[in-house]
């Protein structure tokens, strides 16, 4: 309550007392001290940072790392449920509103959508790139080979012609005469065909089932080979053909039949040069006699119309 | 009754770190640093106690229980956060024993000087390996201080208004 002040003073005061007397609210200040008064906080904070120090070193070394984690195991329920609290609250306050919202929310999603079906896409590629990357390990453990992967692009439109284009050119280091091979569920890595030409991103590769394509075959039969000539059959209905062996081996149904690499051996300065031996192509079906020779069917262990992923032998160790 | 008083302060201590860490989170990925500015604005207004000393002493008890939730709650070295709140409730009693506190300008810059402190030290802690100081001065501490900045005045006065109701 204000004090109640004369408007004639009856005498003159001096003047700290018209402090008092004029109508002025009255401040009150407290006089400041040097703060703080003593050394006293800072002796608790020095006391506390080597108490929090103390703490950080022991729970770095585990000493109390087993207590910190059983408070917050217990706590850990309140957080979580705050938490989800926040979400649904924040949530509710981005829900859209209103049908100009909702359809920009669809039309987001929508996108949203599309966009995860092409990532689901291309994690689908990257898994089946990773297959066919193990199965080529698995190849190159077991052959000598060096291989290149390759998906088939294309497959010839007409059948008068059993080639195929691969994804893999002369930028990648193939030349024509290379000895591409597959690998089917259930069957070994053999040879389906042989690059005929090459582009800087793409070859063209020649079936060997296609009538024009001829390879030097071995065939082994009780540990013992034969040398002859595989030739493509497909335009005449069948698939291979083995030629040119003598009679001084009996073939028979089931002999195994793999390529010679004759010129390779010969060093002849072929494109077939670059085909290594010992790659398998099939077994025998049927065998006839014709003259002195034999003539089997063969059949490819690895149907080359089958395929959609090959490697090219681009070298094999000596 | 001191001691009920002093697990009131640790419990509260506690609940305001859990609400800290659980729904004070940004959008930016920054949180709104509540504990650190509450206990810096309880040390500007302990310095300019009556009794400087002990508001000074509450001031640094708060420091150590806010910062020992924080760490409880943010799974970081038991210790870190209660160290850096510390020292940065150190220097800002040092610097402003001399300031009229009641100015609004005070506790904003005891904030900014408290929280660049606070993340230094927390910095200096938490990162593995070297620091690129200049990056994360201006990625993480510059913005972390303006965050602070925000809640700063209506935590002061409000938490001088409890204090004062208090005592």
């Amino acid at each position: 309550m204000r004090p109640t002040v004369a408007t004639q003073p009856l005498w003159p005061a001096p003047t700290p007392m018209r402090d008092f007397l004029d109508d002025h609210p009255i401040k009150l200040r407290r006089e400041r001290s040097p703060v703080p008064g003593s050394l006293r906080p800072f002796v608790l904070a020095i006391g506390l940072c080597l108490l929090a120090g103390l703490l950080v070193f022991l729970d770095r070394r585990g000493v109390i790392t087993p207590a910190r984690q059983a408070v917050q195991s217990l706590t850990a329920p309140v957080a979580q449920r705050l938490t989800s609290l926040r979400d649904e609250a924040g949530a509710f306050i981005t829900a859209p509103r209103g049908a100009a919202a909702l359809e920009a929310r669809i039309a987001a999603l929508e996108r949203e959508n599309g966009e995860l079906r092409n990532q689901v896409l291309r994690l689908e590629q990257v898994q089946v790139e990773n297959a066919f990357l193990r199965q080529q390990l698995a190849i190159q453990q077991a052959h000598p080979w060096t291989l290149l992967g390759a998906e088939v692009t294309v497959r010839s439109p007409d059948a008068g012609r059993r080639m195929i284009t691969i994804a893999r050119g002369s930028r990648e280091g193939l030349r024509p005469g290379m000895a591409v091979i597959s690998q089917l569920p259930g069957t070994p890595a053999a040879l389906i065909g042989i690059v005929e030409s090459t582009g800087p991103h793409a070859a063209d590769v020649l079936l060997i089932t296609d009538i024009s394509s001829q390879v030097s075959g071995r065939v082994i039969h009780q540990g013992r080979a034969e040398v002859g000539l595989v030739q493509g059959q497909w335009q005449r209905g069948s698939r291979l053909q083995l030629g040119q062996i003598t009679r001084a081996l009996e073939l028979a149904p089931g002999d195994t039949v793999v390529t010679a690499g004759l010129t390779a051996a010969l060093r002849l300065p072929f494109d077939l040069a670059a085909i290594p031996p010992n790659i398998p192509i099939g077994s025998v079906e049927t065998v006839r006699v014709i003259d002195q020779y034999q003539i089997a069917e063969v059949r490819p262990f690895v149907d080359p119309d089958q395929v959609r992923y090959v490697w090219v032998i681009l070298s094999q160790e000596e | 009754m001191a001691l009920a008083h002093e697990v009131g302060r640790i419990v509260g201590l506690f609940a305001l770190a859990c609400v800290q860490v659980t729904l004070l989170g940004l959008p930016s990925g920054f949180t709104l640093p509540l504990v650190p500015v509450l206990v810096i604005c309880r040390a500007l207004l302990g310095v300019s106690d009556a009794f400087p000393d002990v508001g000074l002493g509450r001031a640094l008890r708060w420091a150590l229980y806010g910062g020992l939730a924080l760490d409880v709650f943010g799974a970081t070295p038991l210790g870190a956060h209660a160290l850096a709140l510390l020292l940065g409730v150190l220097v800002v009693a040092a610097l402003t024993r001399q300031l009229r506190v009641e100015r609004p300008v005070v506790p904003l810059l005891a904030v900014l000087v408290g929280m660049l402190i606070y993340e230094t030290v927390l910095a200096l802690f938490l990162q593995p390996g070297a620091i690129e100081w200049r990056s994360y001065l201006l990625m993480v501490v510059l913005p972390s201080v303006v965050i602070a900045l925000a809640p700063t005045l209506p935590l002061f006065f409000m938490l001088r208004r409890v204090l004062r109701g208090q005592g």
